[in-house]
């Protein structure tokens, strides 16, 4: 008995100083209190824990979603802006080519007025010469009638006297009887 | 003979539950220098719990983080705001070092707190998280105190220690002593608080085996917590306080 209680307290004995090794005494490592301690940190640790980064992945997801669907619209608009622009473009190149050829024809059109304007003023032009000699030519022939004129009225002052003054009443007088019986 | 040398043992086994050591370390012999091989030990424990997971989680990354992603890319962003409230608008470059800070200082509290290290045993001292020993806090604090100096003169050259007279020059020593004490109340309060929170532990174990210790275990982590965020958040403001001008 006494040899029993003797092994078991030289048993449980364990040299202080020495090597490595493993202690085995339960109270004194302390395990029962430690083995708690993480059982309820584990317990409540847990449920907070997983709340948490629940609500991190949560956002995540919701971040990741909402730039998901911006980027779609964002794709969208990128599209219609392109077809926009595509139909934009197609339409500058008609307006474009029509412009051109509608300035061509313009010019052309002016081109031809501005060529019958000048035929038009050429003929004026002529006509206005042609009327300025006119002009001059009739002026020319009334001076030269005036001129005449008056020359034989000089003539006729000066060379009238009596005599031929009653010659030539007679035969005008004579005349204008003439005149009037023809009419009569 | 035989019951009384029992007898003596049998008091020297309760003895040695209810002893409480301090100080006791195991030495390692390297060079010219003995290093506290229980530090080490725990130390390397920590960083490969970190890599280890940081590994296996970060292998495959998904747009739509997976959970244990998540829960890494919200440890992430925690750093992140940290050190973006505390260094401002240039944090970018000092989100690592300040990340190293608090993981490394947080996973070895809570493994103190939490894992069963006394399981292993060493031929003398024992293990415990690595940052209840006064070196590891003190290193820690040193590279802080060299992180800051190199963002100041980094950012503003020489002009930095314009700073050391810059309300008035009166308080020139003042500012120069702030240097030391910035690494000294850094790492006392880490270590003070993490071999406290243990010894309290250990002390209530060894007086109630059960139950008792628990709430200060609770106790115990939550403070190594706030400590580890403390650190990590006191190296940010540092760091921020020696980049910001005064113009």
């Amino acid at each position: 008995m006494k040899n029993i209680t003797d092994s078991f307290l030289c048993f449980v004995y364990w040299p202080s100083a020495g090597s490595f090794g493993f202690d085995t005494d339960i109270l004194a490592t302390n395990l029962i209190n430690l083995s708690v301690v993480l059982g309820v940190l584990i317990f409540f640790g847990k449920g907070v824990l997983s709340d948490l980064l629940d609500n991190r992945k949560q956002r995540i997801l919701r971040t990741i979603r909402n730039s998901e669907e911006l980027r779609e619209a964002a794709i969208e608009q990128l599209e219609t802006a392109r077809a926009r622009l595509r139909k934009v473009e197609t339409e500058a190149d008609r307006f474009r080519v029509n412009g051109y050829s509608e300035i061509e024809r313009d010019k052309l059109n002016l081109i031809n007025s501005i060529y019958t304007t000048l035929e038009q003023f050429e003929n004026y032009k002529n006509e206005t010469i042609h009327f300025e000699q006119q002009r001059a030519i009739n002026q020319v022939q009334q001076r030269v009638l005036q001129q005449a004129l008056q020359g034989a009225l000089g003539t006729l002052n000066s060379c009238l006297n009596n005599e031929l003054h009653l010659r030539t009443i007679s035969a005008n007088i004579g005349m204008f009887g003439a005149m009037k019986e023809k009419k009569n | 003979m035989n019951v009384l040398l029992c007898y003596i043992n049998t008091l020297n086994r309760f003895f040695d539950i209810s002893a409480v050591e301090v100080g006791q370390h195991f030495y390692w012999q390297i060079g010219d220098f003995e290093v506290h091989a229980q530090v080490l030990i725990t130390s390397w424990v920590v960083i490969a719990i970190l890599l280890i997971s940081t590994i296996l989680v970060v292998r495959n990354p998904q747009t739509i983080p997976t959970s244990g992603q998540n829960f890494f890319e919200y440890v992430l962003e925690f750093i992140r705001d940290v050190s973006k409230t505390q260094i401002g608008e240039e944090y970018g470059p000092w989100v690592p070092f300040i990340g190293t800070l608090f993981l490394f200082i947080f996973v070895s509290n809570w493994s103190g707190a939490l894992l069963p290290w006394k399981i292993i045993k060493l031929p003398h001292g024992e293990l415990a998280a690595p940052t209840n020993d006064i070196n590891t806090t003190v290193a820690l604090a040193l590279l802080t105190s060299v992180a800051y100096f190199y963002a100041g003169i980094s950012k503003k050259g020489l002009a930095y220690f314009g700073k050391y007279i810059q309300p008035t020059p009166i308080l020139l020593p003042i500012n120069i002593l702030e240097d030391f004490t910035k690494p000294l109340s850094l790492s006392f309060r880490l270590f003070g608080n993490i071999l406290a929170d243990e010894l309290v532990v250990v002390v209530l174990v060894s007086l109630v085996p059960l139950v008792v210790p628990i709430p200060v275990m609770f106790l115990g982590l939550f403070t190594s917590g706030i400590q580890a965020l403390i650190f990590a958040t006191l190296a940010a403001a540092y760091i921020g306080e020696s980049m910001e001008g005064h113009h």
